[in-house]
């Protein structure tokens, strides 16, 4: 075996500084630091012999030396005659970044590749440069266009919007023409899958959702206690606390936990599943992707965050009678005998309400997310976090509707 | 000669999976070497071990003769500068467009100049035959044959002295791997870069590879050239070298 860069004949006449033990081929490193404290690393010699211009490169032609080397280029003069030499005998080392540099200089200044004539070069010396001569000629790599003035993101943004939305409507309809014909057909329905859905998505979430609302149902007892012990009225506190909890918090906390735990787990999950082709098997299996994916996860949200819920409103209560019992001196019992009397069965039945619908949404913006899953693994990241955005915005403006539709209803 | 690669009785074991054995080759510069092994014998564990991306459990591995285990962060890094790495799947970074992603060497490791970036990355892109309107795409745009080349052009930015390349031809059409081999045999040649490759396939084995390292059961149980280590009497070189019958007789071009 060859090695495919021998080291060349030098004539030891040169002027360049002998780099102690080191001269070993030219392409070895171990003269890389040495070289870089003590001396010239790239140089340039121009000498005229019998008329034609003659540059000896000197010392290391690397791209680790490249300013040297460029610096030592732009000093090399203007064109003298059609031709030049380009002399390596006193080169310690060429790479192509140098190369390439030397024969674009070289073209500027008048003599194009064809007019330089290579002398005492070593073998692979000349084969890199042969080659970079082949491929210099490549225009430069253009960068990445501006960024779009603040009129066009805007603009991009709002058609990026529109076909979002335009895709999530489909989207629905594609979920909705499935269920129909699990409807007509429901042994297709997958148990299984929905119900290992149901498990982590609910009953797995049941500790941190309630430790989030009874934590919030702290915090507002509390708050509530302050101001209405001013006006001795802390009973009230009963009523602020069931209504608030009931019909407003529990659902709105719990939707935002599960958008931020189940929600991107979807998107994960099917992105992940996508991006594997996982879900193109399930389809040429002659299985549909929304019915073995979609569906089981839409029905378990639909039951699971009403339950969460649930477990949101009693945790949510028992933060409150422990400010109550704590605080304010009101006995968990009297708490309760209150709670009764004040606490319209509707607001709960509102709050359990909401639930399966945000259910339903942040399913179907997960799962959505999930299927437009590109072929790319930042794509699954950037789609997860997308789904627990519009999860949290979708449940915020349903909450609002909610709340002003039932207020013009009088519920 | 100057010996680029030493690896010196390496043992890998995970849990109680004995991966290598006493695993022990020199490579010197210049040379084509090609790593090949079937399927689970640990091919490109040991090119994390090489190229300092997972510890082995015993053994040494050293690169321009510095042990790449006991070195320090800093001299580390020096060393990864001076070799390339080609991932199987080209591990571009899919946040960067293709010319961002070749630029990222010579922003980080090199004081090229910000001008003279776009004309390097240009010519580094004509060096493995892309033209320049890839420059724009994100690699997610890119077929796989175009994502290995982007790679290649990577892992040759900052000049190395030795290519790693992990299966460089798996997952193309035969037509995109052998421009591929013919790629990297005409850098290997004209830049005098010393290769050394993980790779099943046969054609570039018999085409641009001039010596192979055969792994089994966690040993070394053939190293020569492509002539001699098909001689080997051991069973699975044996079956490997006949799953193409055109290659059983004599060596073909």
């Amino acid at each position: 075996m060859n090695p495919v860069r021998p080291a060349p004949d030098r004539h030891d006449d040169c002027s360049a500084p002998i780099l102690g033990p080191s001269s070993m081929t030219p392409s070895s490193q171990a003269d890389r630091g040495a070289a870089a404290t003590a001396l010239p690393t790239a140089s340039i010699d121009r000498v005229v012999e019998n008329g034609v211009p003659v540059y000896y490169l000197q010392g290391l032609w690397r791209l680790s030396h490249l300013p040297e080397a460029i610096n030592a280029l732009r000093e090399a003069a203007p064109a003298q005659g059609p031709r030049c030499v380009l002399d390596g005998s006193r080169l310690k080392a060429l790479d192509t970044a140098a190369a390439f540099v030397v024969f674009r200089r070289l073209a500027e200044v008048g003599y194009a590749a064809g007019s330089v004539s290579l002398r005492a070069m070593a073998e692979g010396q000349s084969r890199l440069i042969a080659l970079v001569i082949e491929r210099m000629h490549a225009p430069a790599a253009r960068p990445s266009p501006p960024r779009l003035g603040p009129v066009a993101r805007l603009g991009a943004a709002a058609l990026a919007v529109a076909a979002h939305l335009r895709a999530h409507a489909a989207f629905i309809g594609a979920v909705a023409v499935e269920m129909l014909s699990l409807v007509r057909a429901p042994r297709h329905f997958r148990y299984r899958e929905a119900t290992s859905q149901f498990e982590s998505a609910a009953l797995d979430a049941i500790p941190i959702a309630s430790l989030v609302t009874l934590l919030i149902g702290v915090v507002f007892a509390y708050l509530l206690g302050v101001q209405a012990q001013q006006y001795g009225a802390t009973i009230f506190v009963v009523d602020g606390v069931g209504l608030a909890i009931c019909r407003e918090l529990s659902p709105i906390l719990v939707a935002v936990i599960v958008a931020g735990r189940s929600g991107a787990a979807f998107t994960a999950q099917i992105g992940s599943m996508k991006v594997q082709e996982e879900t193109d098997a399930i389809r040429t299996l002659g299985l549909s992707p929304t019915q073995v994916l979609v569906i089981p996860r839409l029905v378990a949200l639909i039951f699971g965050v009403p339950l969460l819920v649930f477990v949101g409103d009693v945790a949510g209560i028992a933060g409150g009678i422990l400010v109550s019992a704590w605080q304010l001196d009101i006995a968990p019992a009297t708490f309760v005998t209150r709670l009764h009397t004040v606490l319209a069965p509707s607001s709960v039945v509102v709050g359990l309400g909401k639930a399966p619908v945000f259910g339903v949404f942040i399913a179907t913006i997960a799962c959505r997310m999930g299927m437009s899953v590109a072929r790319d693994a930042r794509s699954v990241g950037e789609h997860t976090t997308s789904t627990v955005v519009q999860s949290i915005v979708w449940v915020i403006v349903l909450d609002a509707a909610f709340a002003v539709a039932l207020q013009r209803l009088g519920i | 000669m100057d010996t680029v690669l030493e690896v010196d009785r390496v043992v890998t074991r995970f849990g109680s999976d004995v991966i290598h054995d006493g695993v022990s080759f020199a490579i010197q510069r210049g040379e084509v070497v090609a790593l090949i092994g079937g399927s689970g014998t640990g091919k490109s564990v040991l090119l994390k071990e090489i190229i300092g991306l997972l510890r082995p459990t015993r053994g040494a591995v050293s690169l321009f003769g510095s042990d790449v285990w006991s070195a320090s962060d800093a001299h580390l890094n020096e060393l990864r500068g001076r070799f390339g790495m080609l991932f199987q799947d080209g591990a571009l970074f899919s946040s960067l467009s293709v010319a961002e992603n070749i630029a990222v060497p010579f922003r980080e490791h090199s004081r090229v100049a910000e001008e003279l970036i776009n004309p390097l990355v240009g010519f580094k892109l004509s060096l493995v035959g892309l033209s320049e309107d890839t420059c724009r795409k994100t690699p997610a745009q890119l077929s796989g044959g175009m994502r290995k080349r982007v790679a290649l052009a990577r892992a040759l930015a900052l000049e190395p002295e030795i290519l790693f390349l992990d299966e460089p031809t798996s997952g193309l059409d035969p037509i995109s791997a052998r421009a591929f081999d013919a790629l990297v045999h005409t850098l290997s040649v004209s830049l005098g870069l010393t290769v050394f490759m993980v790779t099943h396939d046969l054609d570039t084995l018999l085409s641009i590879v001039d010596r192979a390292i055969a792994l089994s059961h966690g040993a070394v149980i053939a190293d020569g050239t492509i002539e001699a280590v098909r001689q080997s009497d051991h069973p699975w070189i044996k079956e490997y070298f006949s799953t193409r019958p055109s290659t059983r007789n004599g060596k073909e071009q």
